[in-house]
């Protein structure tokens, strides 16, 4: 496929602009992370960064968090809609729009900044980032019980922050007065700002060095090389339709469970996923808009195409994805989108649920697949001050051909997300924990097993604290691959301080602690693979040995009597002899 | 006599400085798995007599070699109850974002050996439940019965008060003295508990290895007759006793690589050059490491086996920073699927090696392609090059696929070579808001002086440095180095308010250390210099930077200049300050340097000799900008102070080659080190 500008350009030349697109892209990325002011992005890293041609195609993205691969694209088109012929150099929109260019919930709030060089629109630098608040009725403004759009905070719907590099002081006094932090968030505008505006210097630098042609030739040239590697891939794939259903709990108000499904269809040039016939919009804020889930199905395209290849918009153009309107995958104004990623995710996975047994090397069993989020609120033991903890839990990950599953770790909507330390913690909130341990519930059997979940226990330390948390898959498990077992639920209980406890839950908001009572948050362990009678008998004595099971657990599931006190093998069952 | 002997993958090199001041070096190979045996050959080679070495430093790679490739001991871990599998939950990342089959690493220590015992601080450090010393007398009877031969102690908050750990070894070492134990608080006094943990595993897993190679060597020293100052090179960039790296062997795992770095800064001192960019080409990797206002920096942000697809394990132990990309001289060109020329990570090693080595590689390197453009030259090589192989390699592997001359193929690679290296060298500098053109390149190792003075015009440096025995520069910087300790210590305290007496107690107690520790080394009380820093943030806030802080007791006016540094800091750093918030302390850091006799450097006598008696040979050389151009190869060991010439050039030593750009400028400096001029304004 060369064209006629190729010709004229080096390919070398081509090679080195493309890779300085990469590195501008996680120069922005670093940016951000360096000068933010809040724990969820510099440390949770719940942010994207990138760049796009003049068309809104994505050429680079950095990214802590894979549910916000593909994201940017969606900003930079809707500023290309509503602004089109009225872009100029200096301008910086700002979006959360989560029906349109948004994709997730408010709380992640997105600026787009339109490169010229010369007077031409070359490229768009855009990042997105999780604000620790926006406004809405609850602190942290996502929230498990939000009926409306309207309680989860302040909409941006893709405005000039600057005109012409000229700043529109009303925007800021807007937000200023409608979020709970302002200092925060406002320091968050700046460092977004930043790090946008070092994507759009750095672009024009090379322009200046290279030349505008040169770089835009690279930028056709990388776009199609990207689509050229996934139809590499594409043409390896099983041909035909592929089938799966499943259910998300509920919505958080007594509604559910919904069903989600998909029909996924490859030929020699599509990949197409059919998600019609999935559960209309609910009430409860587990909806996703089309946008959010585009960009979970993106993950599992390229975790089947190519994991660790550059990404990029042409790596997507086989892609399609189709649903019915207003379903609970494709959910339109105003529904509440607060925890989104629930439906999010459960897209994500009933295209994995189609594929795995088919593409046992690239897609593993079921996992915790829900972000667990958990948001404890409260007075500070010793200094007496508020402190509000927001974080993900990590948990088990199926097996896989060859592999057992990984033991405590984050989503697949998460990625390059850190716990917070059991020494930090204590430090920072008004908290002790009394144990941060794998799991071992002995579930997931399989050849391969599924990875533990993980348990940590929050013991409050003042009165008058409140946990939300939202633990989807608590009531349909990970599931098991070729044969193997289906893992555990996600779930927690309150063990209180007289003795009492309450639960297990899966959703609940706002639910009090008081000195002394323990919030226990379990998640699930992962889905098993293939047959357990088929894992080697040693292998299941060292399981026992190491806790990952019970010896009653290795001779039920997988048919090896294993002495307790020595975990040695003292022989088989009739199951495994046949 | 000083002598440096480093501990290569491929060799091991050598280089001492006798009492007038001259350097001389020496290589030999490196012989696993007794790596003692190539460290006496070299001595041998070099022809310096053993009885004459007053002071031995050595550089080992014997302790990362240990961890990557899986050859330390069976080793047990005991935390506080309910913590066991924090070693295995770790972090909970995933940097390979889209690899669904992603492979956590994997812990040091199996599940059954992670044991528990009751016991719990706070983060105050008060005890909340005591410790259970008959648990420990039980732990240690299972694992004799499992056969450990080294014991890891990780309790949490052990940082802030480590009386239950310390405890715990007691009662180790009274049931079990044979085996090697470590506690958190030895190797690290940082929060977080999985960092902690893993570090204390990570020393205990290599401890009887490093105890019984450097009990070896120090038996072949003593049987050669060296004299006793006997030291090792440590990760911060000082070195220490054979004695306290048998305790802490986790603090040399960066023993070699940051001795070129440290070289590069004591190096700058002389020339009067205070902000360096450190740069060292190897057989398989690149390393930079910026150096502002003569200080190195050393951080304990350090991880093994962490790149962009894996998390890899954390040792909180000070090193110095370092960024490393898989570029190097053995680095194998490829094609992508997608069509696209790329260089690394994969290298050709020592073997096969590079296609000119003739040892059966097939696989273009960027060694080869150097060749092939005439920067290199078969006739300066220790192997028989086959040049139509090299050529044949480059063309069927790479030129043909773009339909052009072997020669733009190979110019290619070096290009595609160069960007990596270049997107490292901005990651270190302009990157972190510094601006190349305020900074000198010190470029050694077999491949720097190569691919610096290219480097250095795209990255707008004004200055590339090609020190004396830049390929065994490593080697040279070891001999300029003082012992040096670093006490690092978690205390969380905000700036306003701040208890003076308590936070003057902890700086004497962290001085009190080091002093005690030098004694131990036999350093005199006048030799010891301090430096300290603190670790500060914005309240809320999870980074920290670095600021220092002046010696004496803490006032409050120092607490003031503190602060107001502080917001200084950090703007440079994060690019913006917050004068109204609160600022916050997290760690208290000691510096403390042990400082040892060392010659002056001696400056090159002039011969009488004119830049043409250095003449070589005039060879044709490719260039990107105009091709084919007959370029003079100068000899550099005939090369003396005083000489200058303009490029293009090419300079030949052994083991290295400098090629100089038409219109970069080159002279030889009074200590005889290659300065080149780029045109960079």
């Amino acid at each position: 496929m060369k064209t006629i500008k190729e010709q004229t350009v080096d390919p070398f030349t081509l090679e080195i602009v493309k890779d300085s697109l990469v590195a501008i892209g996680e120069e922005m990325f670093h940016t951000l992370a360096r000068t933010s002011m809040s724990p969820v992005i510099y440390e949770v890293l719940d942010y994207a960064s990138g760049l796009t041609d003049a068309k809104g195609q994505l050429l680079t993205q950095g990214n802590g968090v894979t549910g916000f691969i593909g994201m940017l694209t969606f900003m930079v088109k809707e500023t290309l809609e509503k602004f089109e012929g009225d872009l100029k150099p200096g301008d910086i929109i700002i979006i959360n729009d989560s029906y349109g260019g948004g994709g997730s919930h408010l709380s992640d709030v997105g600026f787009v900044m339109p490169i010229f060089v010369d007077g031409e629109l070359v490229a768009f630098a855009a990042n997105k980032a999780h604000w620790t608040d926006v406004g809405g009725k609850d602190p942290g403004s996502f929230s498990n019980d939000a009926t409306e759009i309207y309680q989860e905070g302040l909409q941006l719907p893709c405005v000039k922050l600057y005109e012409g590099g000229k700043l529109n002081q009303a925007v800021i006094d807007m937000i200023e007065a409608n979020v709970r932090f302002p200092d925060l968030s406002l320091g968050d505008l700046w460092a977004q700002v930043a790090a946008i505006r070092t994507g759009d210097k750095r672009v024009r630098e090379l322009c200046e060095k290279n030349g505008t042609e040169t770089v835009k030739t690279a930028i056709e040239n990388y776009l199609d090389h990207g689509e050229q590697m996934a139809r590499k891939e594409l043409a390896k794939l099983p041909k035909g339709e592929f089938f799966a259903e499943d259910f998300i709990d509920d919505d958080g108000f007594g509604n559910g469970p919904f069903n989600v499904r998909v029909k996924v269809t490859i030929t020699d040039d599509k990949f197409i996923c059919d998600f019609r016939g999935t559960h209309p919009q609910v009430p409860g804020p587990v909806n996703v808009t089309y946008t959010g889930l585009v960009s979970a199905v993106r993950t599992v395209f390229l975790a089947i195409t190519n994991p660790s290849q550059d990404v990029n918009d042409g790596v997507f153009r086989p892609l399609e994805i189709i649903t019915d309107p207003a379903s609970i995958l494709s959910a339109e104004r105003p529904a509440p989108v607060s925890v989104y990623w629930e439906s999010m995710q459960a897209g994500a996975d009933v295209v994995m649920q189609a594929l795995a047994p088919h593409l046992p090397d690239r897609l593993p069993a079921g996992q915790l697949l829900s972000v667990c989020a958990v948001t404890i609120a409260g007075k500070h033991h010793v200094n007496g001050e508020p402190f509000l903890i927001v974080e993900p839990s990590a948990g088990g990950w199926g097996a896989a051909r060859g592999q057992d599953g990984a033991r405590g770790q984050f989503c697949i909507g998460d990625g390059e997300t850190y716990n917070v330390p059991v020494e930090v913690a204590e430090t920072r909130y008004g908290v002790m924990i009394d144990e941060y341990s794998l799991r071992t519930d002995g579930m997931g059997a399989g050849e391969y097993i599924g990875g533990a979940g993980v348990i940590r226990s929050y013991r409050a330390m003042t009165d008058g604290q409140t946990v939300s948390a939202t633990f989807g898959r608590n009531k349909f498990h990970p599931w098991g691959l070729n044969g193997g077992e289906k893992g555990s639920p996600n779930e927690f209980i309150i063990e209180k301080k007289d003795g009492t406890t309450d639960g297990p839950f899966g959703m609940y908001p706002r639910y009090p602690l008081n000195t002394g009572d323990v919030v226990k948050l379990m998640t699930a362990t992962g889905g098993g693979y293939g047959d357990p009678l088929k894992r080697p008998a040693d292998q299941v004595a060292r399981d026992v040995k190491n806790g990952y099971m019970t010896a009653v657990q290795a001779e039920e599931k997988y048919g090896v009597k294993v002495n307790p006190k020595t975990y040695e093998v003292e022989g088989v069952t009739g199951k495994r002899e046949a | 006599m000083r002598v440096a002997t480093d501990i290569g993958g491929t060799f091991t090199d050598l280089v001492y400085v006798d009492g007038e001041g001259n350097v001389g070096v020496a290589k030999s190979p490196t012989t696993p798995p007794n790596f003692e045996q190539g460290v006496i050959d070299v001595i041998r080679k070099s022809g310096v007599d053993p009885e004459s070495i007053q002071t031995f430093i050595h550089g080992t790679t014997v302790i990362i070699n240990a961890l990557t490739e899986r050859k330390g001991v069976k080793t047990g871990l005991i935390t506080t109850a309910g913590f066991r599998d924090v070693l295995e939950i770790a972090r909970g990342n995933r940097p390979d974002l889209f690899n669904l089959r992603y492979k956590k690493p994997e812990p040091f220590v199996e599940r059954y050996l992670r044991q528990e015992v009751t016991e719990r601080m706070n983060q105050l450090g008060e005890e909340i439940v005591p410790l259970d010393e008959d648990r420990i007398k039980e732990l240690v009877d299972y694992f004799k019965k499992e056969e450990v031969d080294a014991i890891a102690v990780a309790y949490l908050h052990a940082y802030k008060n480590p009386a239950h750990e310390i405890r715990t070894v007691e009662l180790i070492n009274e049931l079990w003295p044979e085996a090697a134990v470590t506690a958190s608080h030895e190797v690290t006094k940082e929060w977080r508990e999985y960092e902690r943990t893993n570090t204390a595993v990570l020393n205990s897993y290599v401890k009887p290895i490093a105890s019984s190679y450097i009990d070896r060597l120090n038996a072949r020293l003593s049987e050669l007759g060296t004299g006793d100052l006997r030291y090792i090179m440590q990760s911060n960039g000082g070195t220490t006793t054979f004695e306290q790296a048998k305790k802490t062997p986790i603090n040399m795992v960066e023993s070699g690589p940051v001795a070129g770095i440290y070289g590069a800064a004591y190096l700058g001192e002389i020339l009067g050059e205070k902000n360096i960019i450190a740069f060292d080409i190897g057989g398989t990797t690149a390393k930079c490491s910026l150096i502002v206002e003569g200080e190195v920096k050393v951080s304990t942000d350090y991880y093994i086996e962490k790149d962009e697809y894996n998390a890899g394990y954390p040792i909180k132990t000070p090193v110095v920073d370092i960024v490393e990309i898989g570029n190097g001289g053995g680095s194998i060109a490829w094609i992508d699927e997608g069509g696209a020329l790329k260089v690394g990570p994969q290298s050709a090693g020592s073997v096969p090696g590079p296609v000119a080595y003739g040892q059966g590689g097939t696989e273009p390197t960027t060694t080869d392609a150097n060749l092939l453009t005439g920067r290199l030259s078969p006739k300066n090589f220790d192997y028989n090059v086959d040049m139509a192989k090299v050529e044949e390699a480059i063309k069927t592997k790479v030129a043909d696929r773009f339909e052009m001359k072997p020669e733009d193929g190979a110019l290619g690679i070096i290009r595609i070579a160069n960007s990596n290296m270049l997107n490292a060298l901005k990651l270190i500098s302009v990157r972190k808001g510094y601006d190349p053109r305020d900074f000198t390149l010190v470029a050694f190792g077999g491949g720097g002086s190569m691919h610096a003075p290219a480097l250095a015009r795209e990255l707008g440096v004004r200055k590339v440095v090609v020190p004396v025995a830049s390929p065994v520069f490593s080697a040279w910087g070891m001999l300029m180095t003082d012992l040096r300790h670093d006490y690092i210590q978690t205390y969380i305290a905000r700036v306003n308010g701040l208890d003076l007496d308590g936070f003057n107690k902890e700086w004497d107690e962290l001085a009190r250390m080091a002093t005690a520790q030098f004694a131990e080394e036999n350093i005199e009380k006048e030799n010891i210099r301090f430096m300290r820093f603190a670790d500060m943030r914005y309240a809320g806030q999870e980074h920290t930077v670095k600021v220092p802080l002046a010696s004496g007791p803490v006032t409050p006016e120092s607490l003031t200049q503190l602060i107001a540094d502080f917001h200084e800091l950090h703007e440079k750093n994060y690019t913006f300050k917050l004068e109204e918030a609160e600022t916050e302390i997290v760690n208290l850091h000691l510096t403390a340097f042990g400082s040892v006799e060392k010659p002056a450097l001696k400056k090159l006598q002039l011969k009488g000799g004119t830049a043409k008696d250095a003449l070589k040979e005039k060879r044709p050389v490719y260039y990107e900008q105009d091709g084919w151009v007959d370029t003079v190869v100068y000899n550099r060991s005939k090369l003396e102070p005083g000489m200058a010439f303009s490029g293009p050039a090419v300079i030949e030593e052994q083991a290295a080659v400098t090629v100089i750009y038409p219109d970069q400028k080159a002279s030889i400096d009074e200590y005889g080190n290659l300065i080149i001029e780029t045109e960079v304004r």
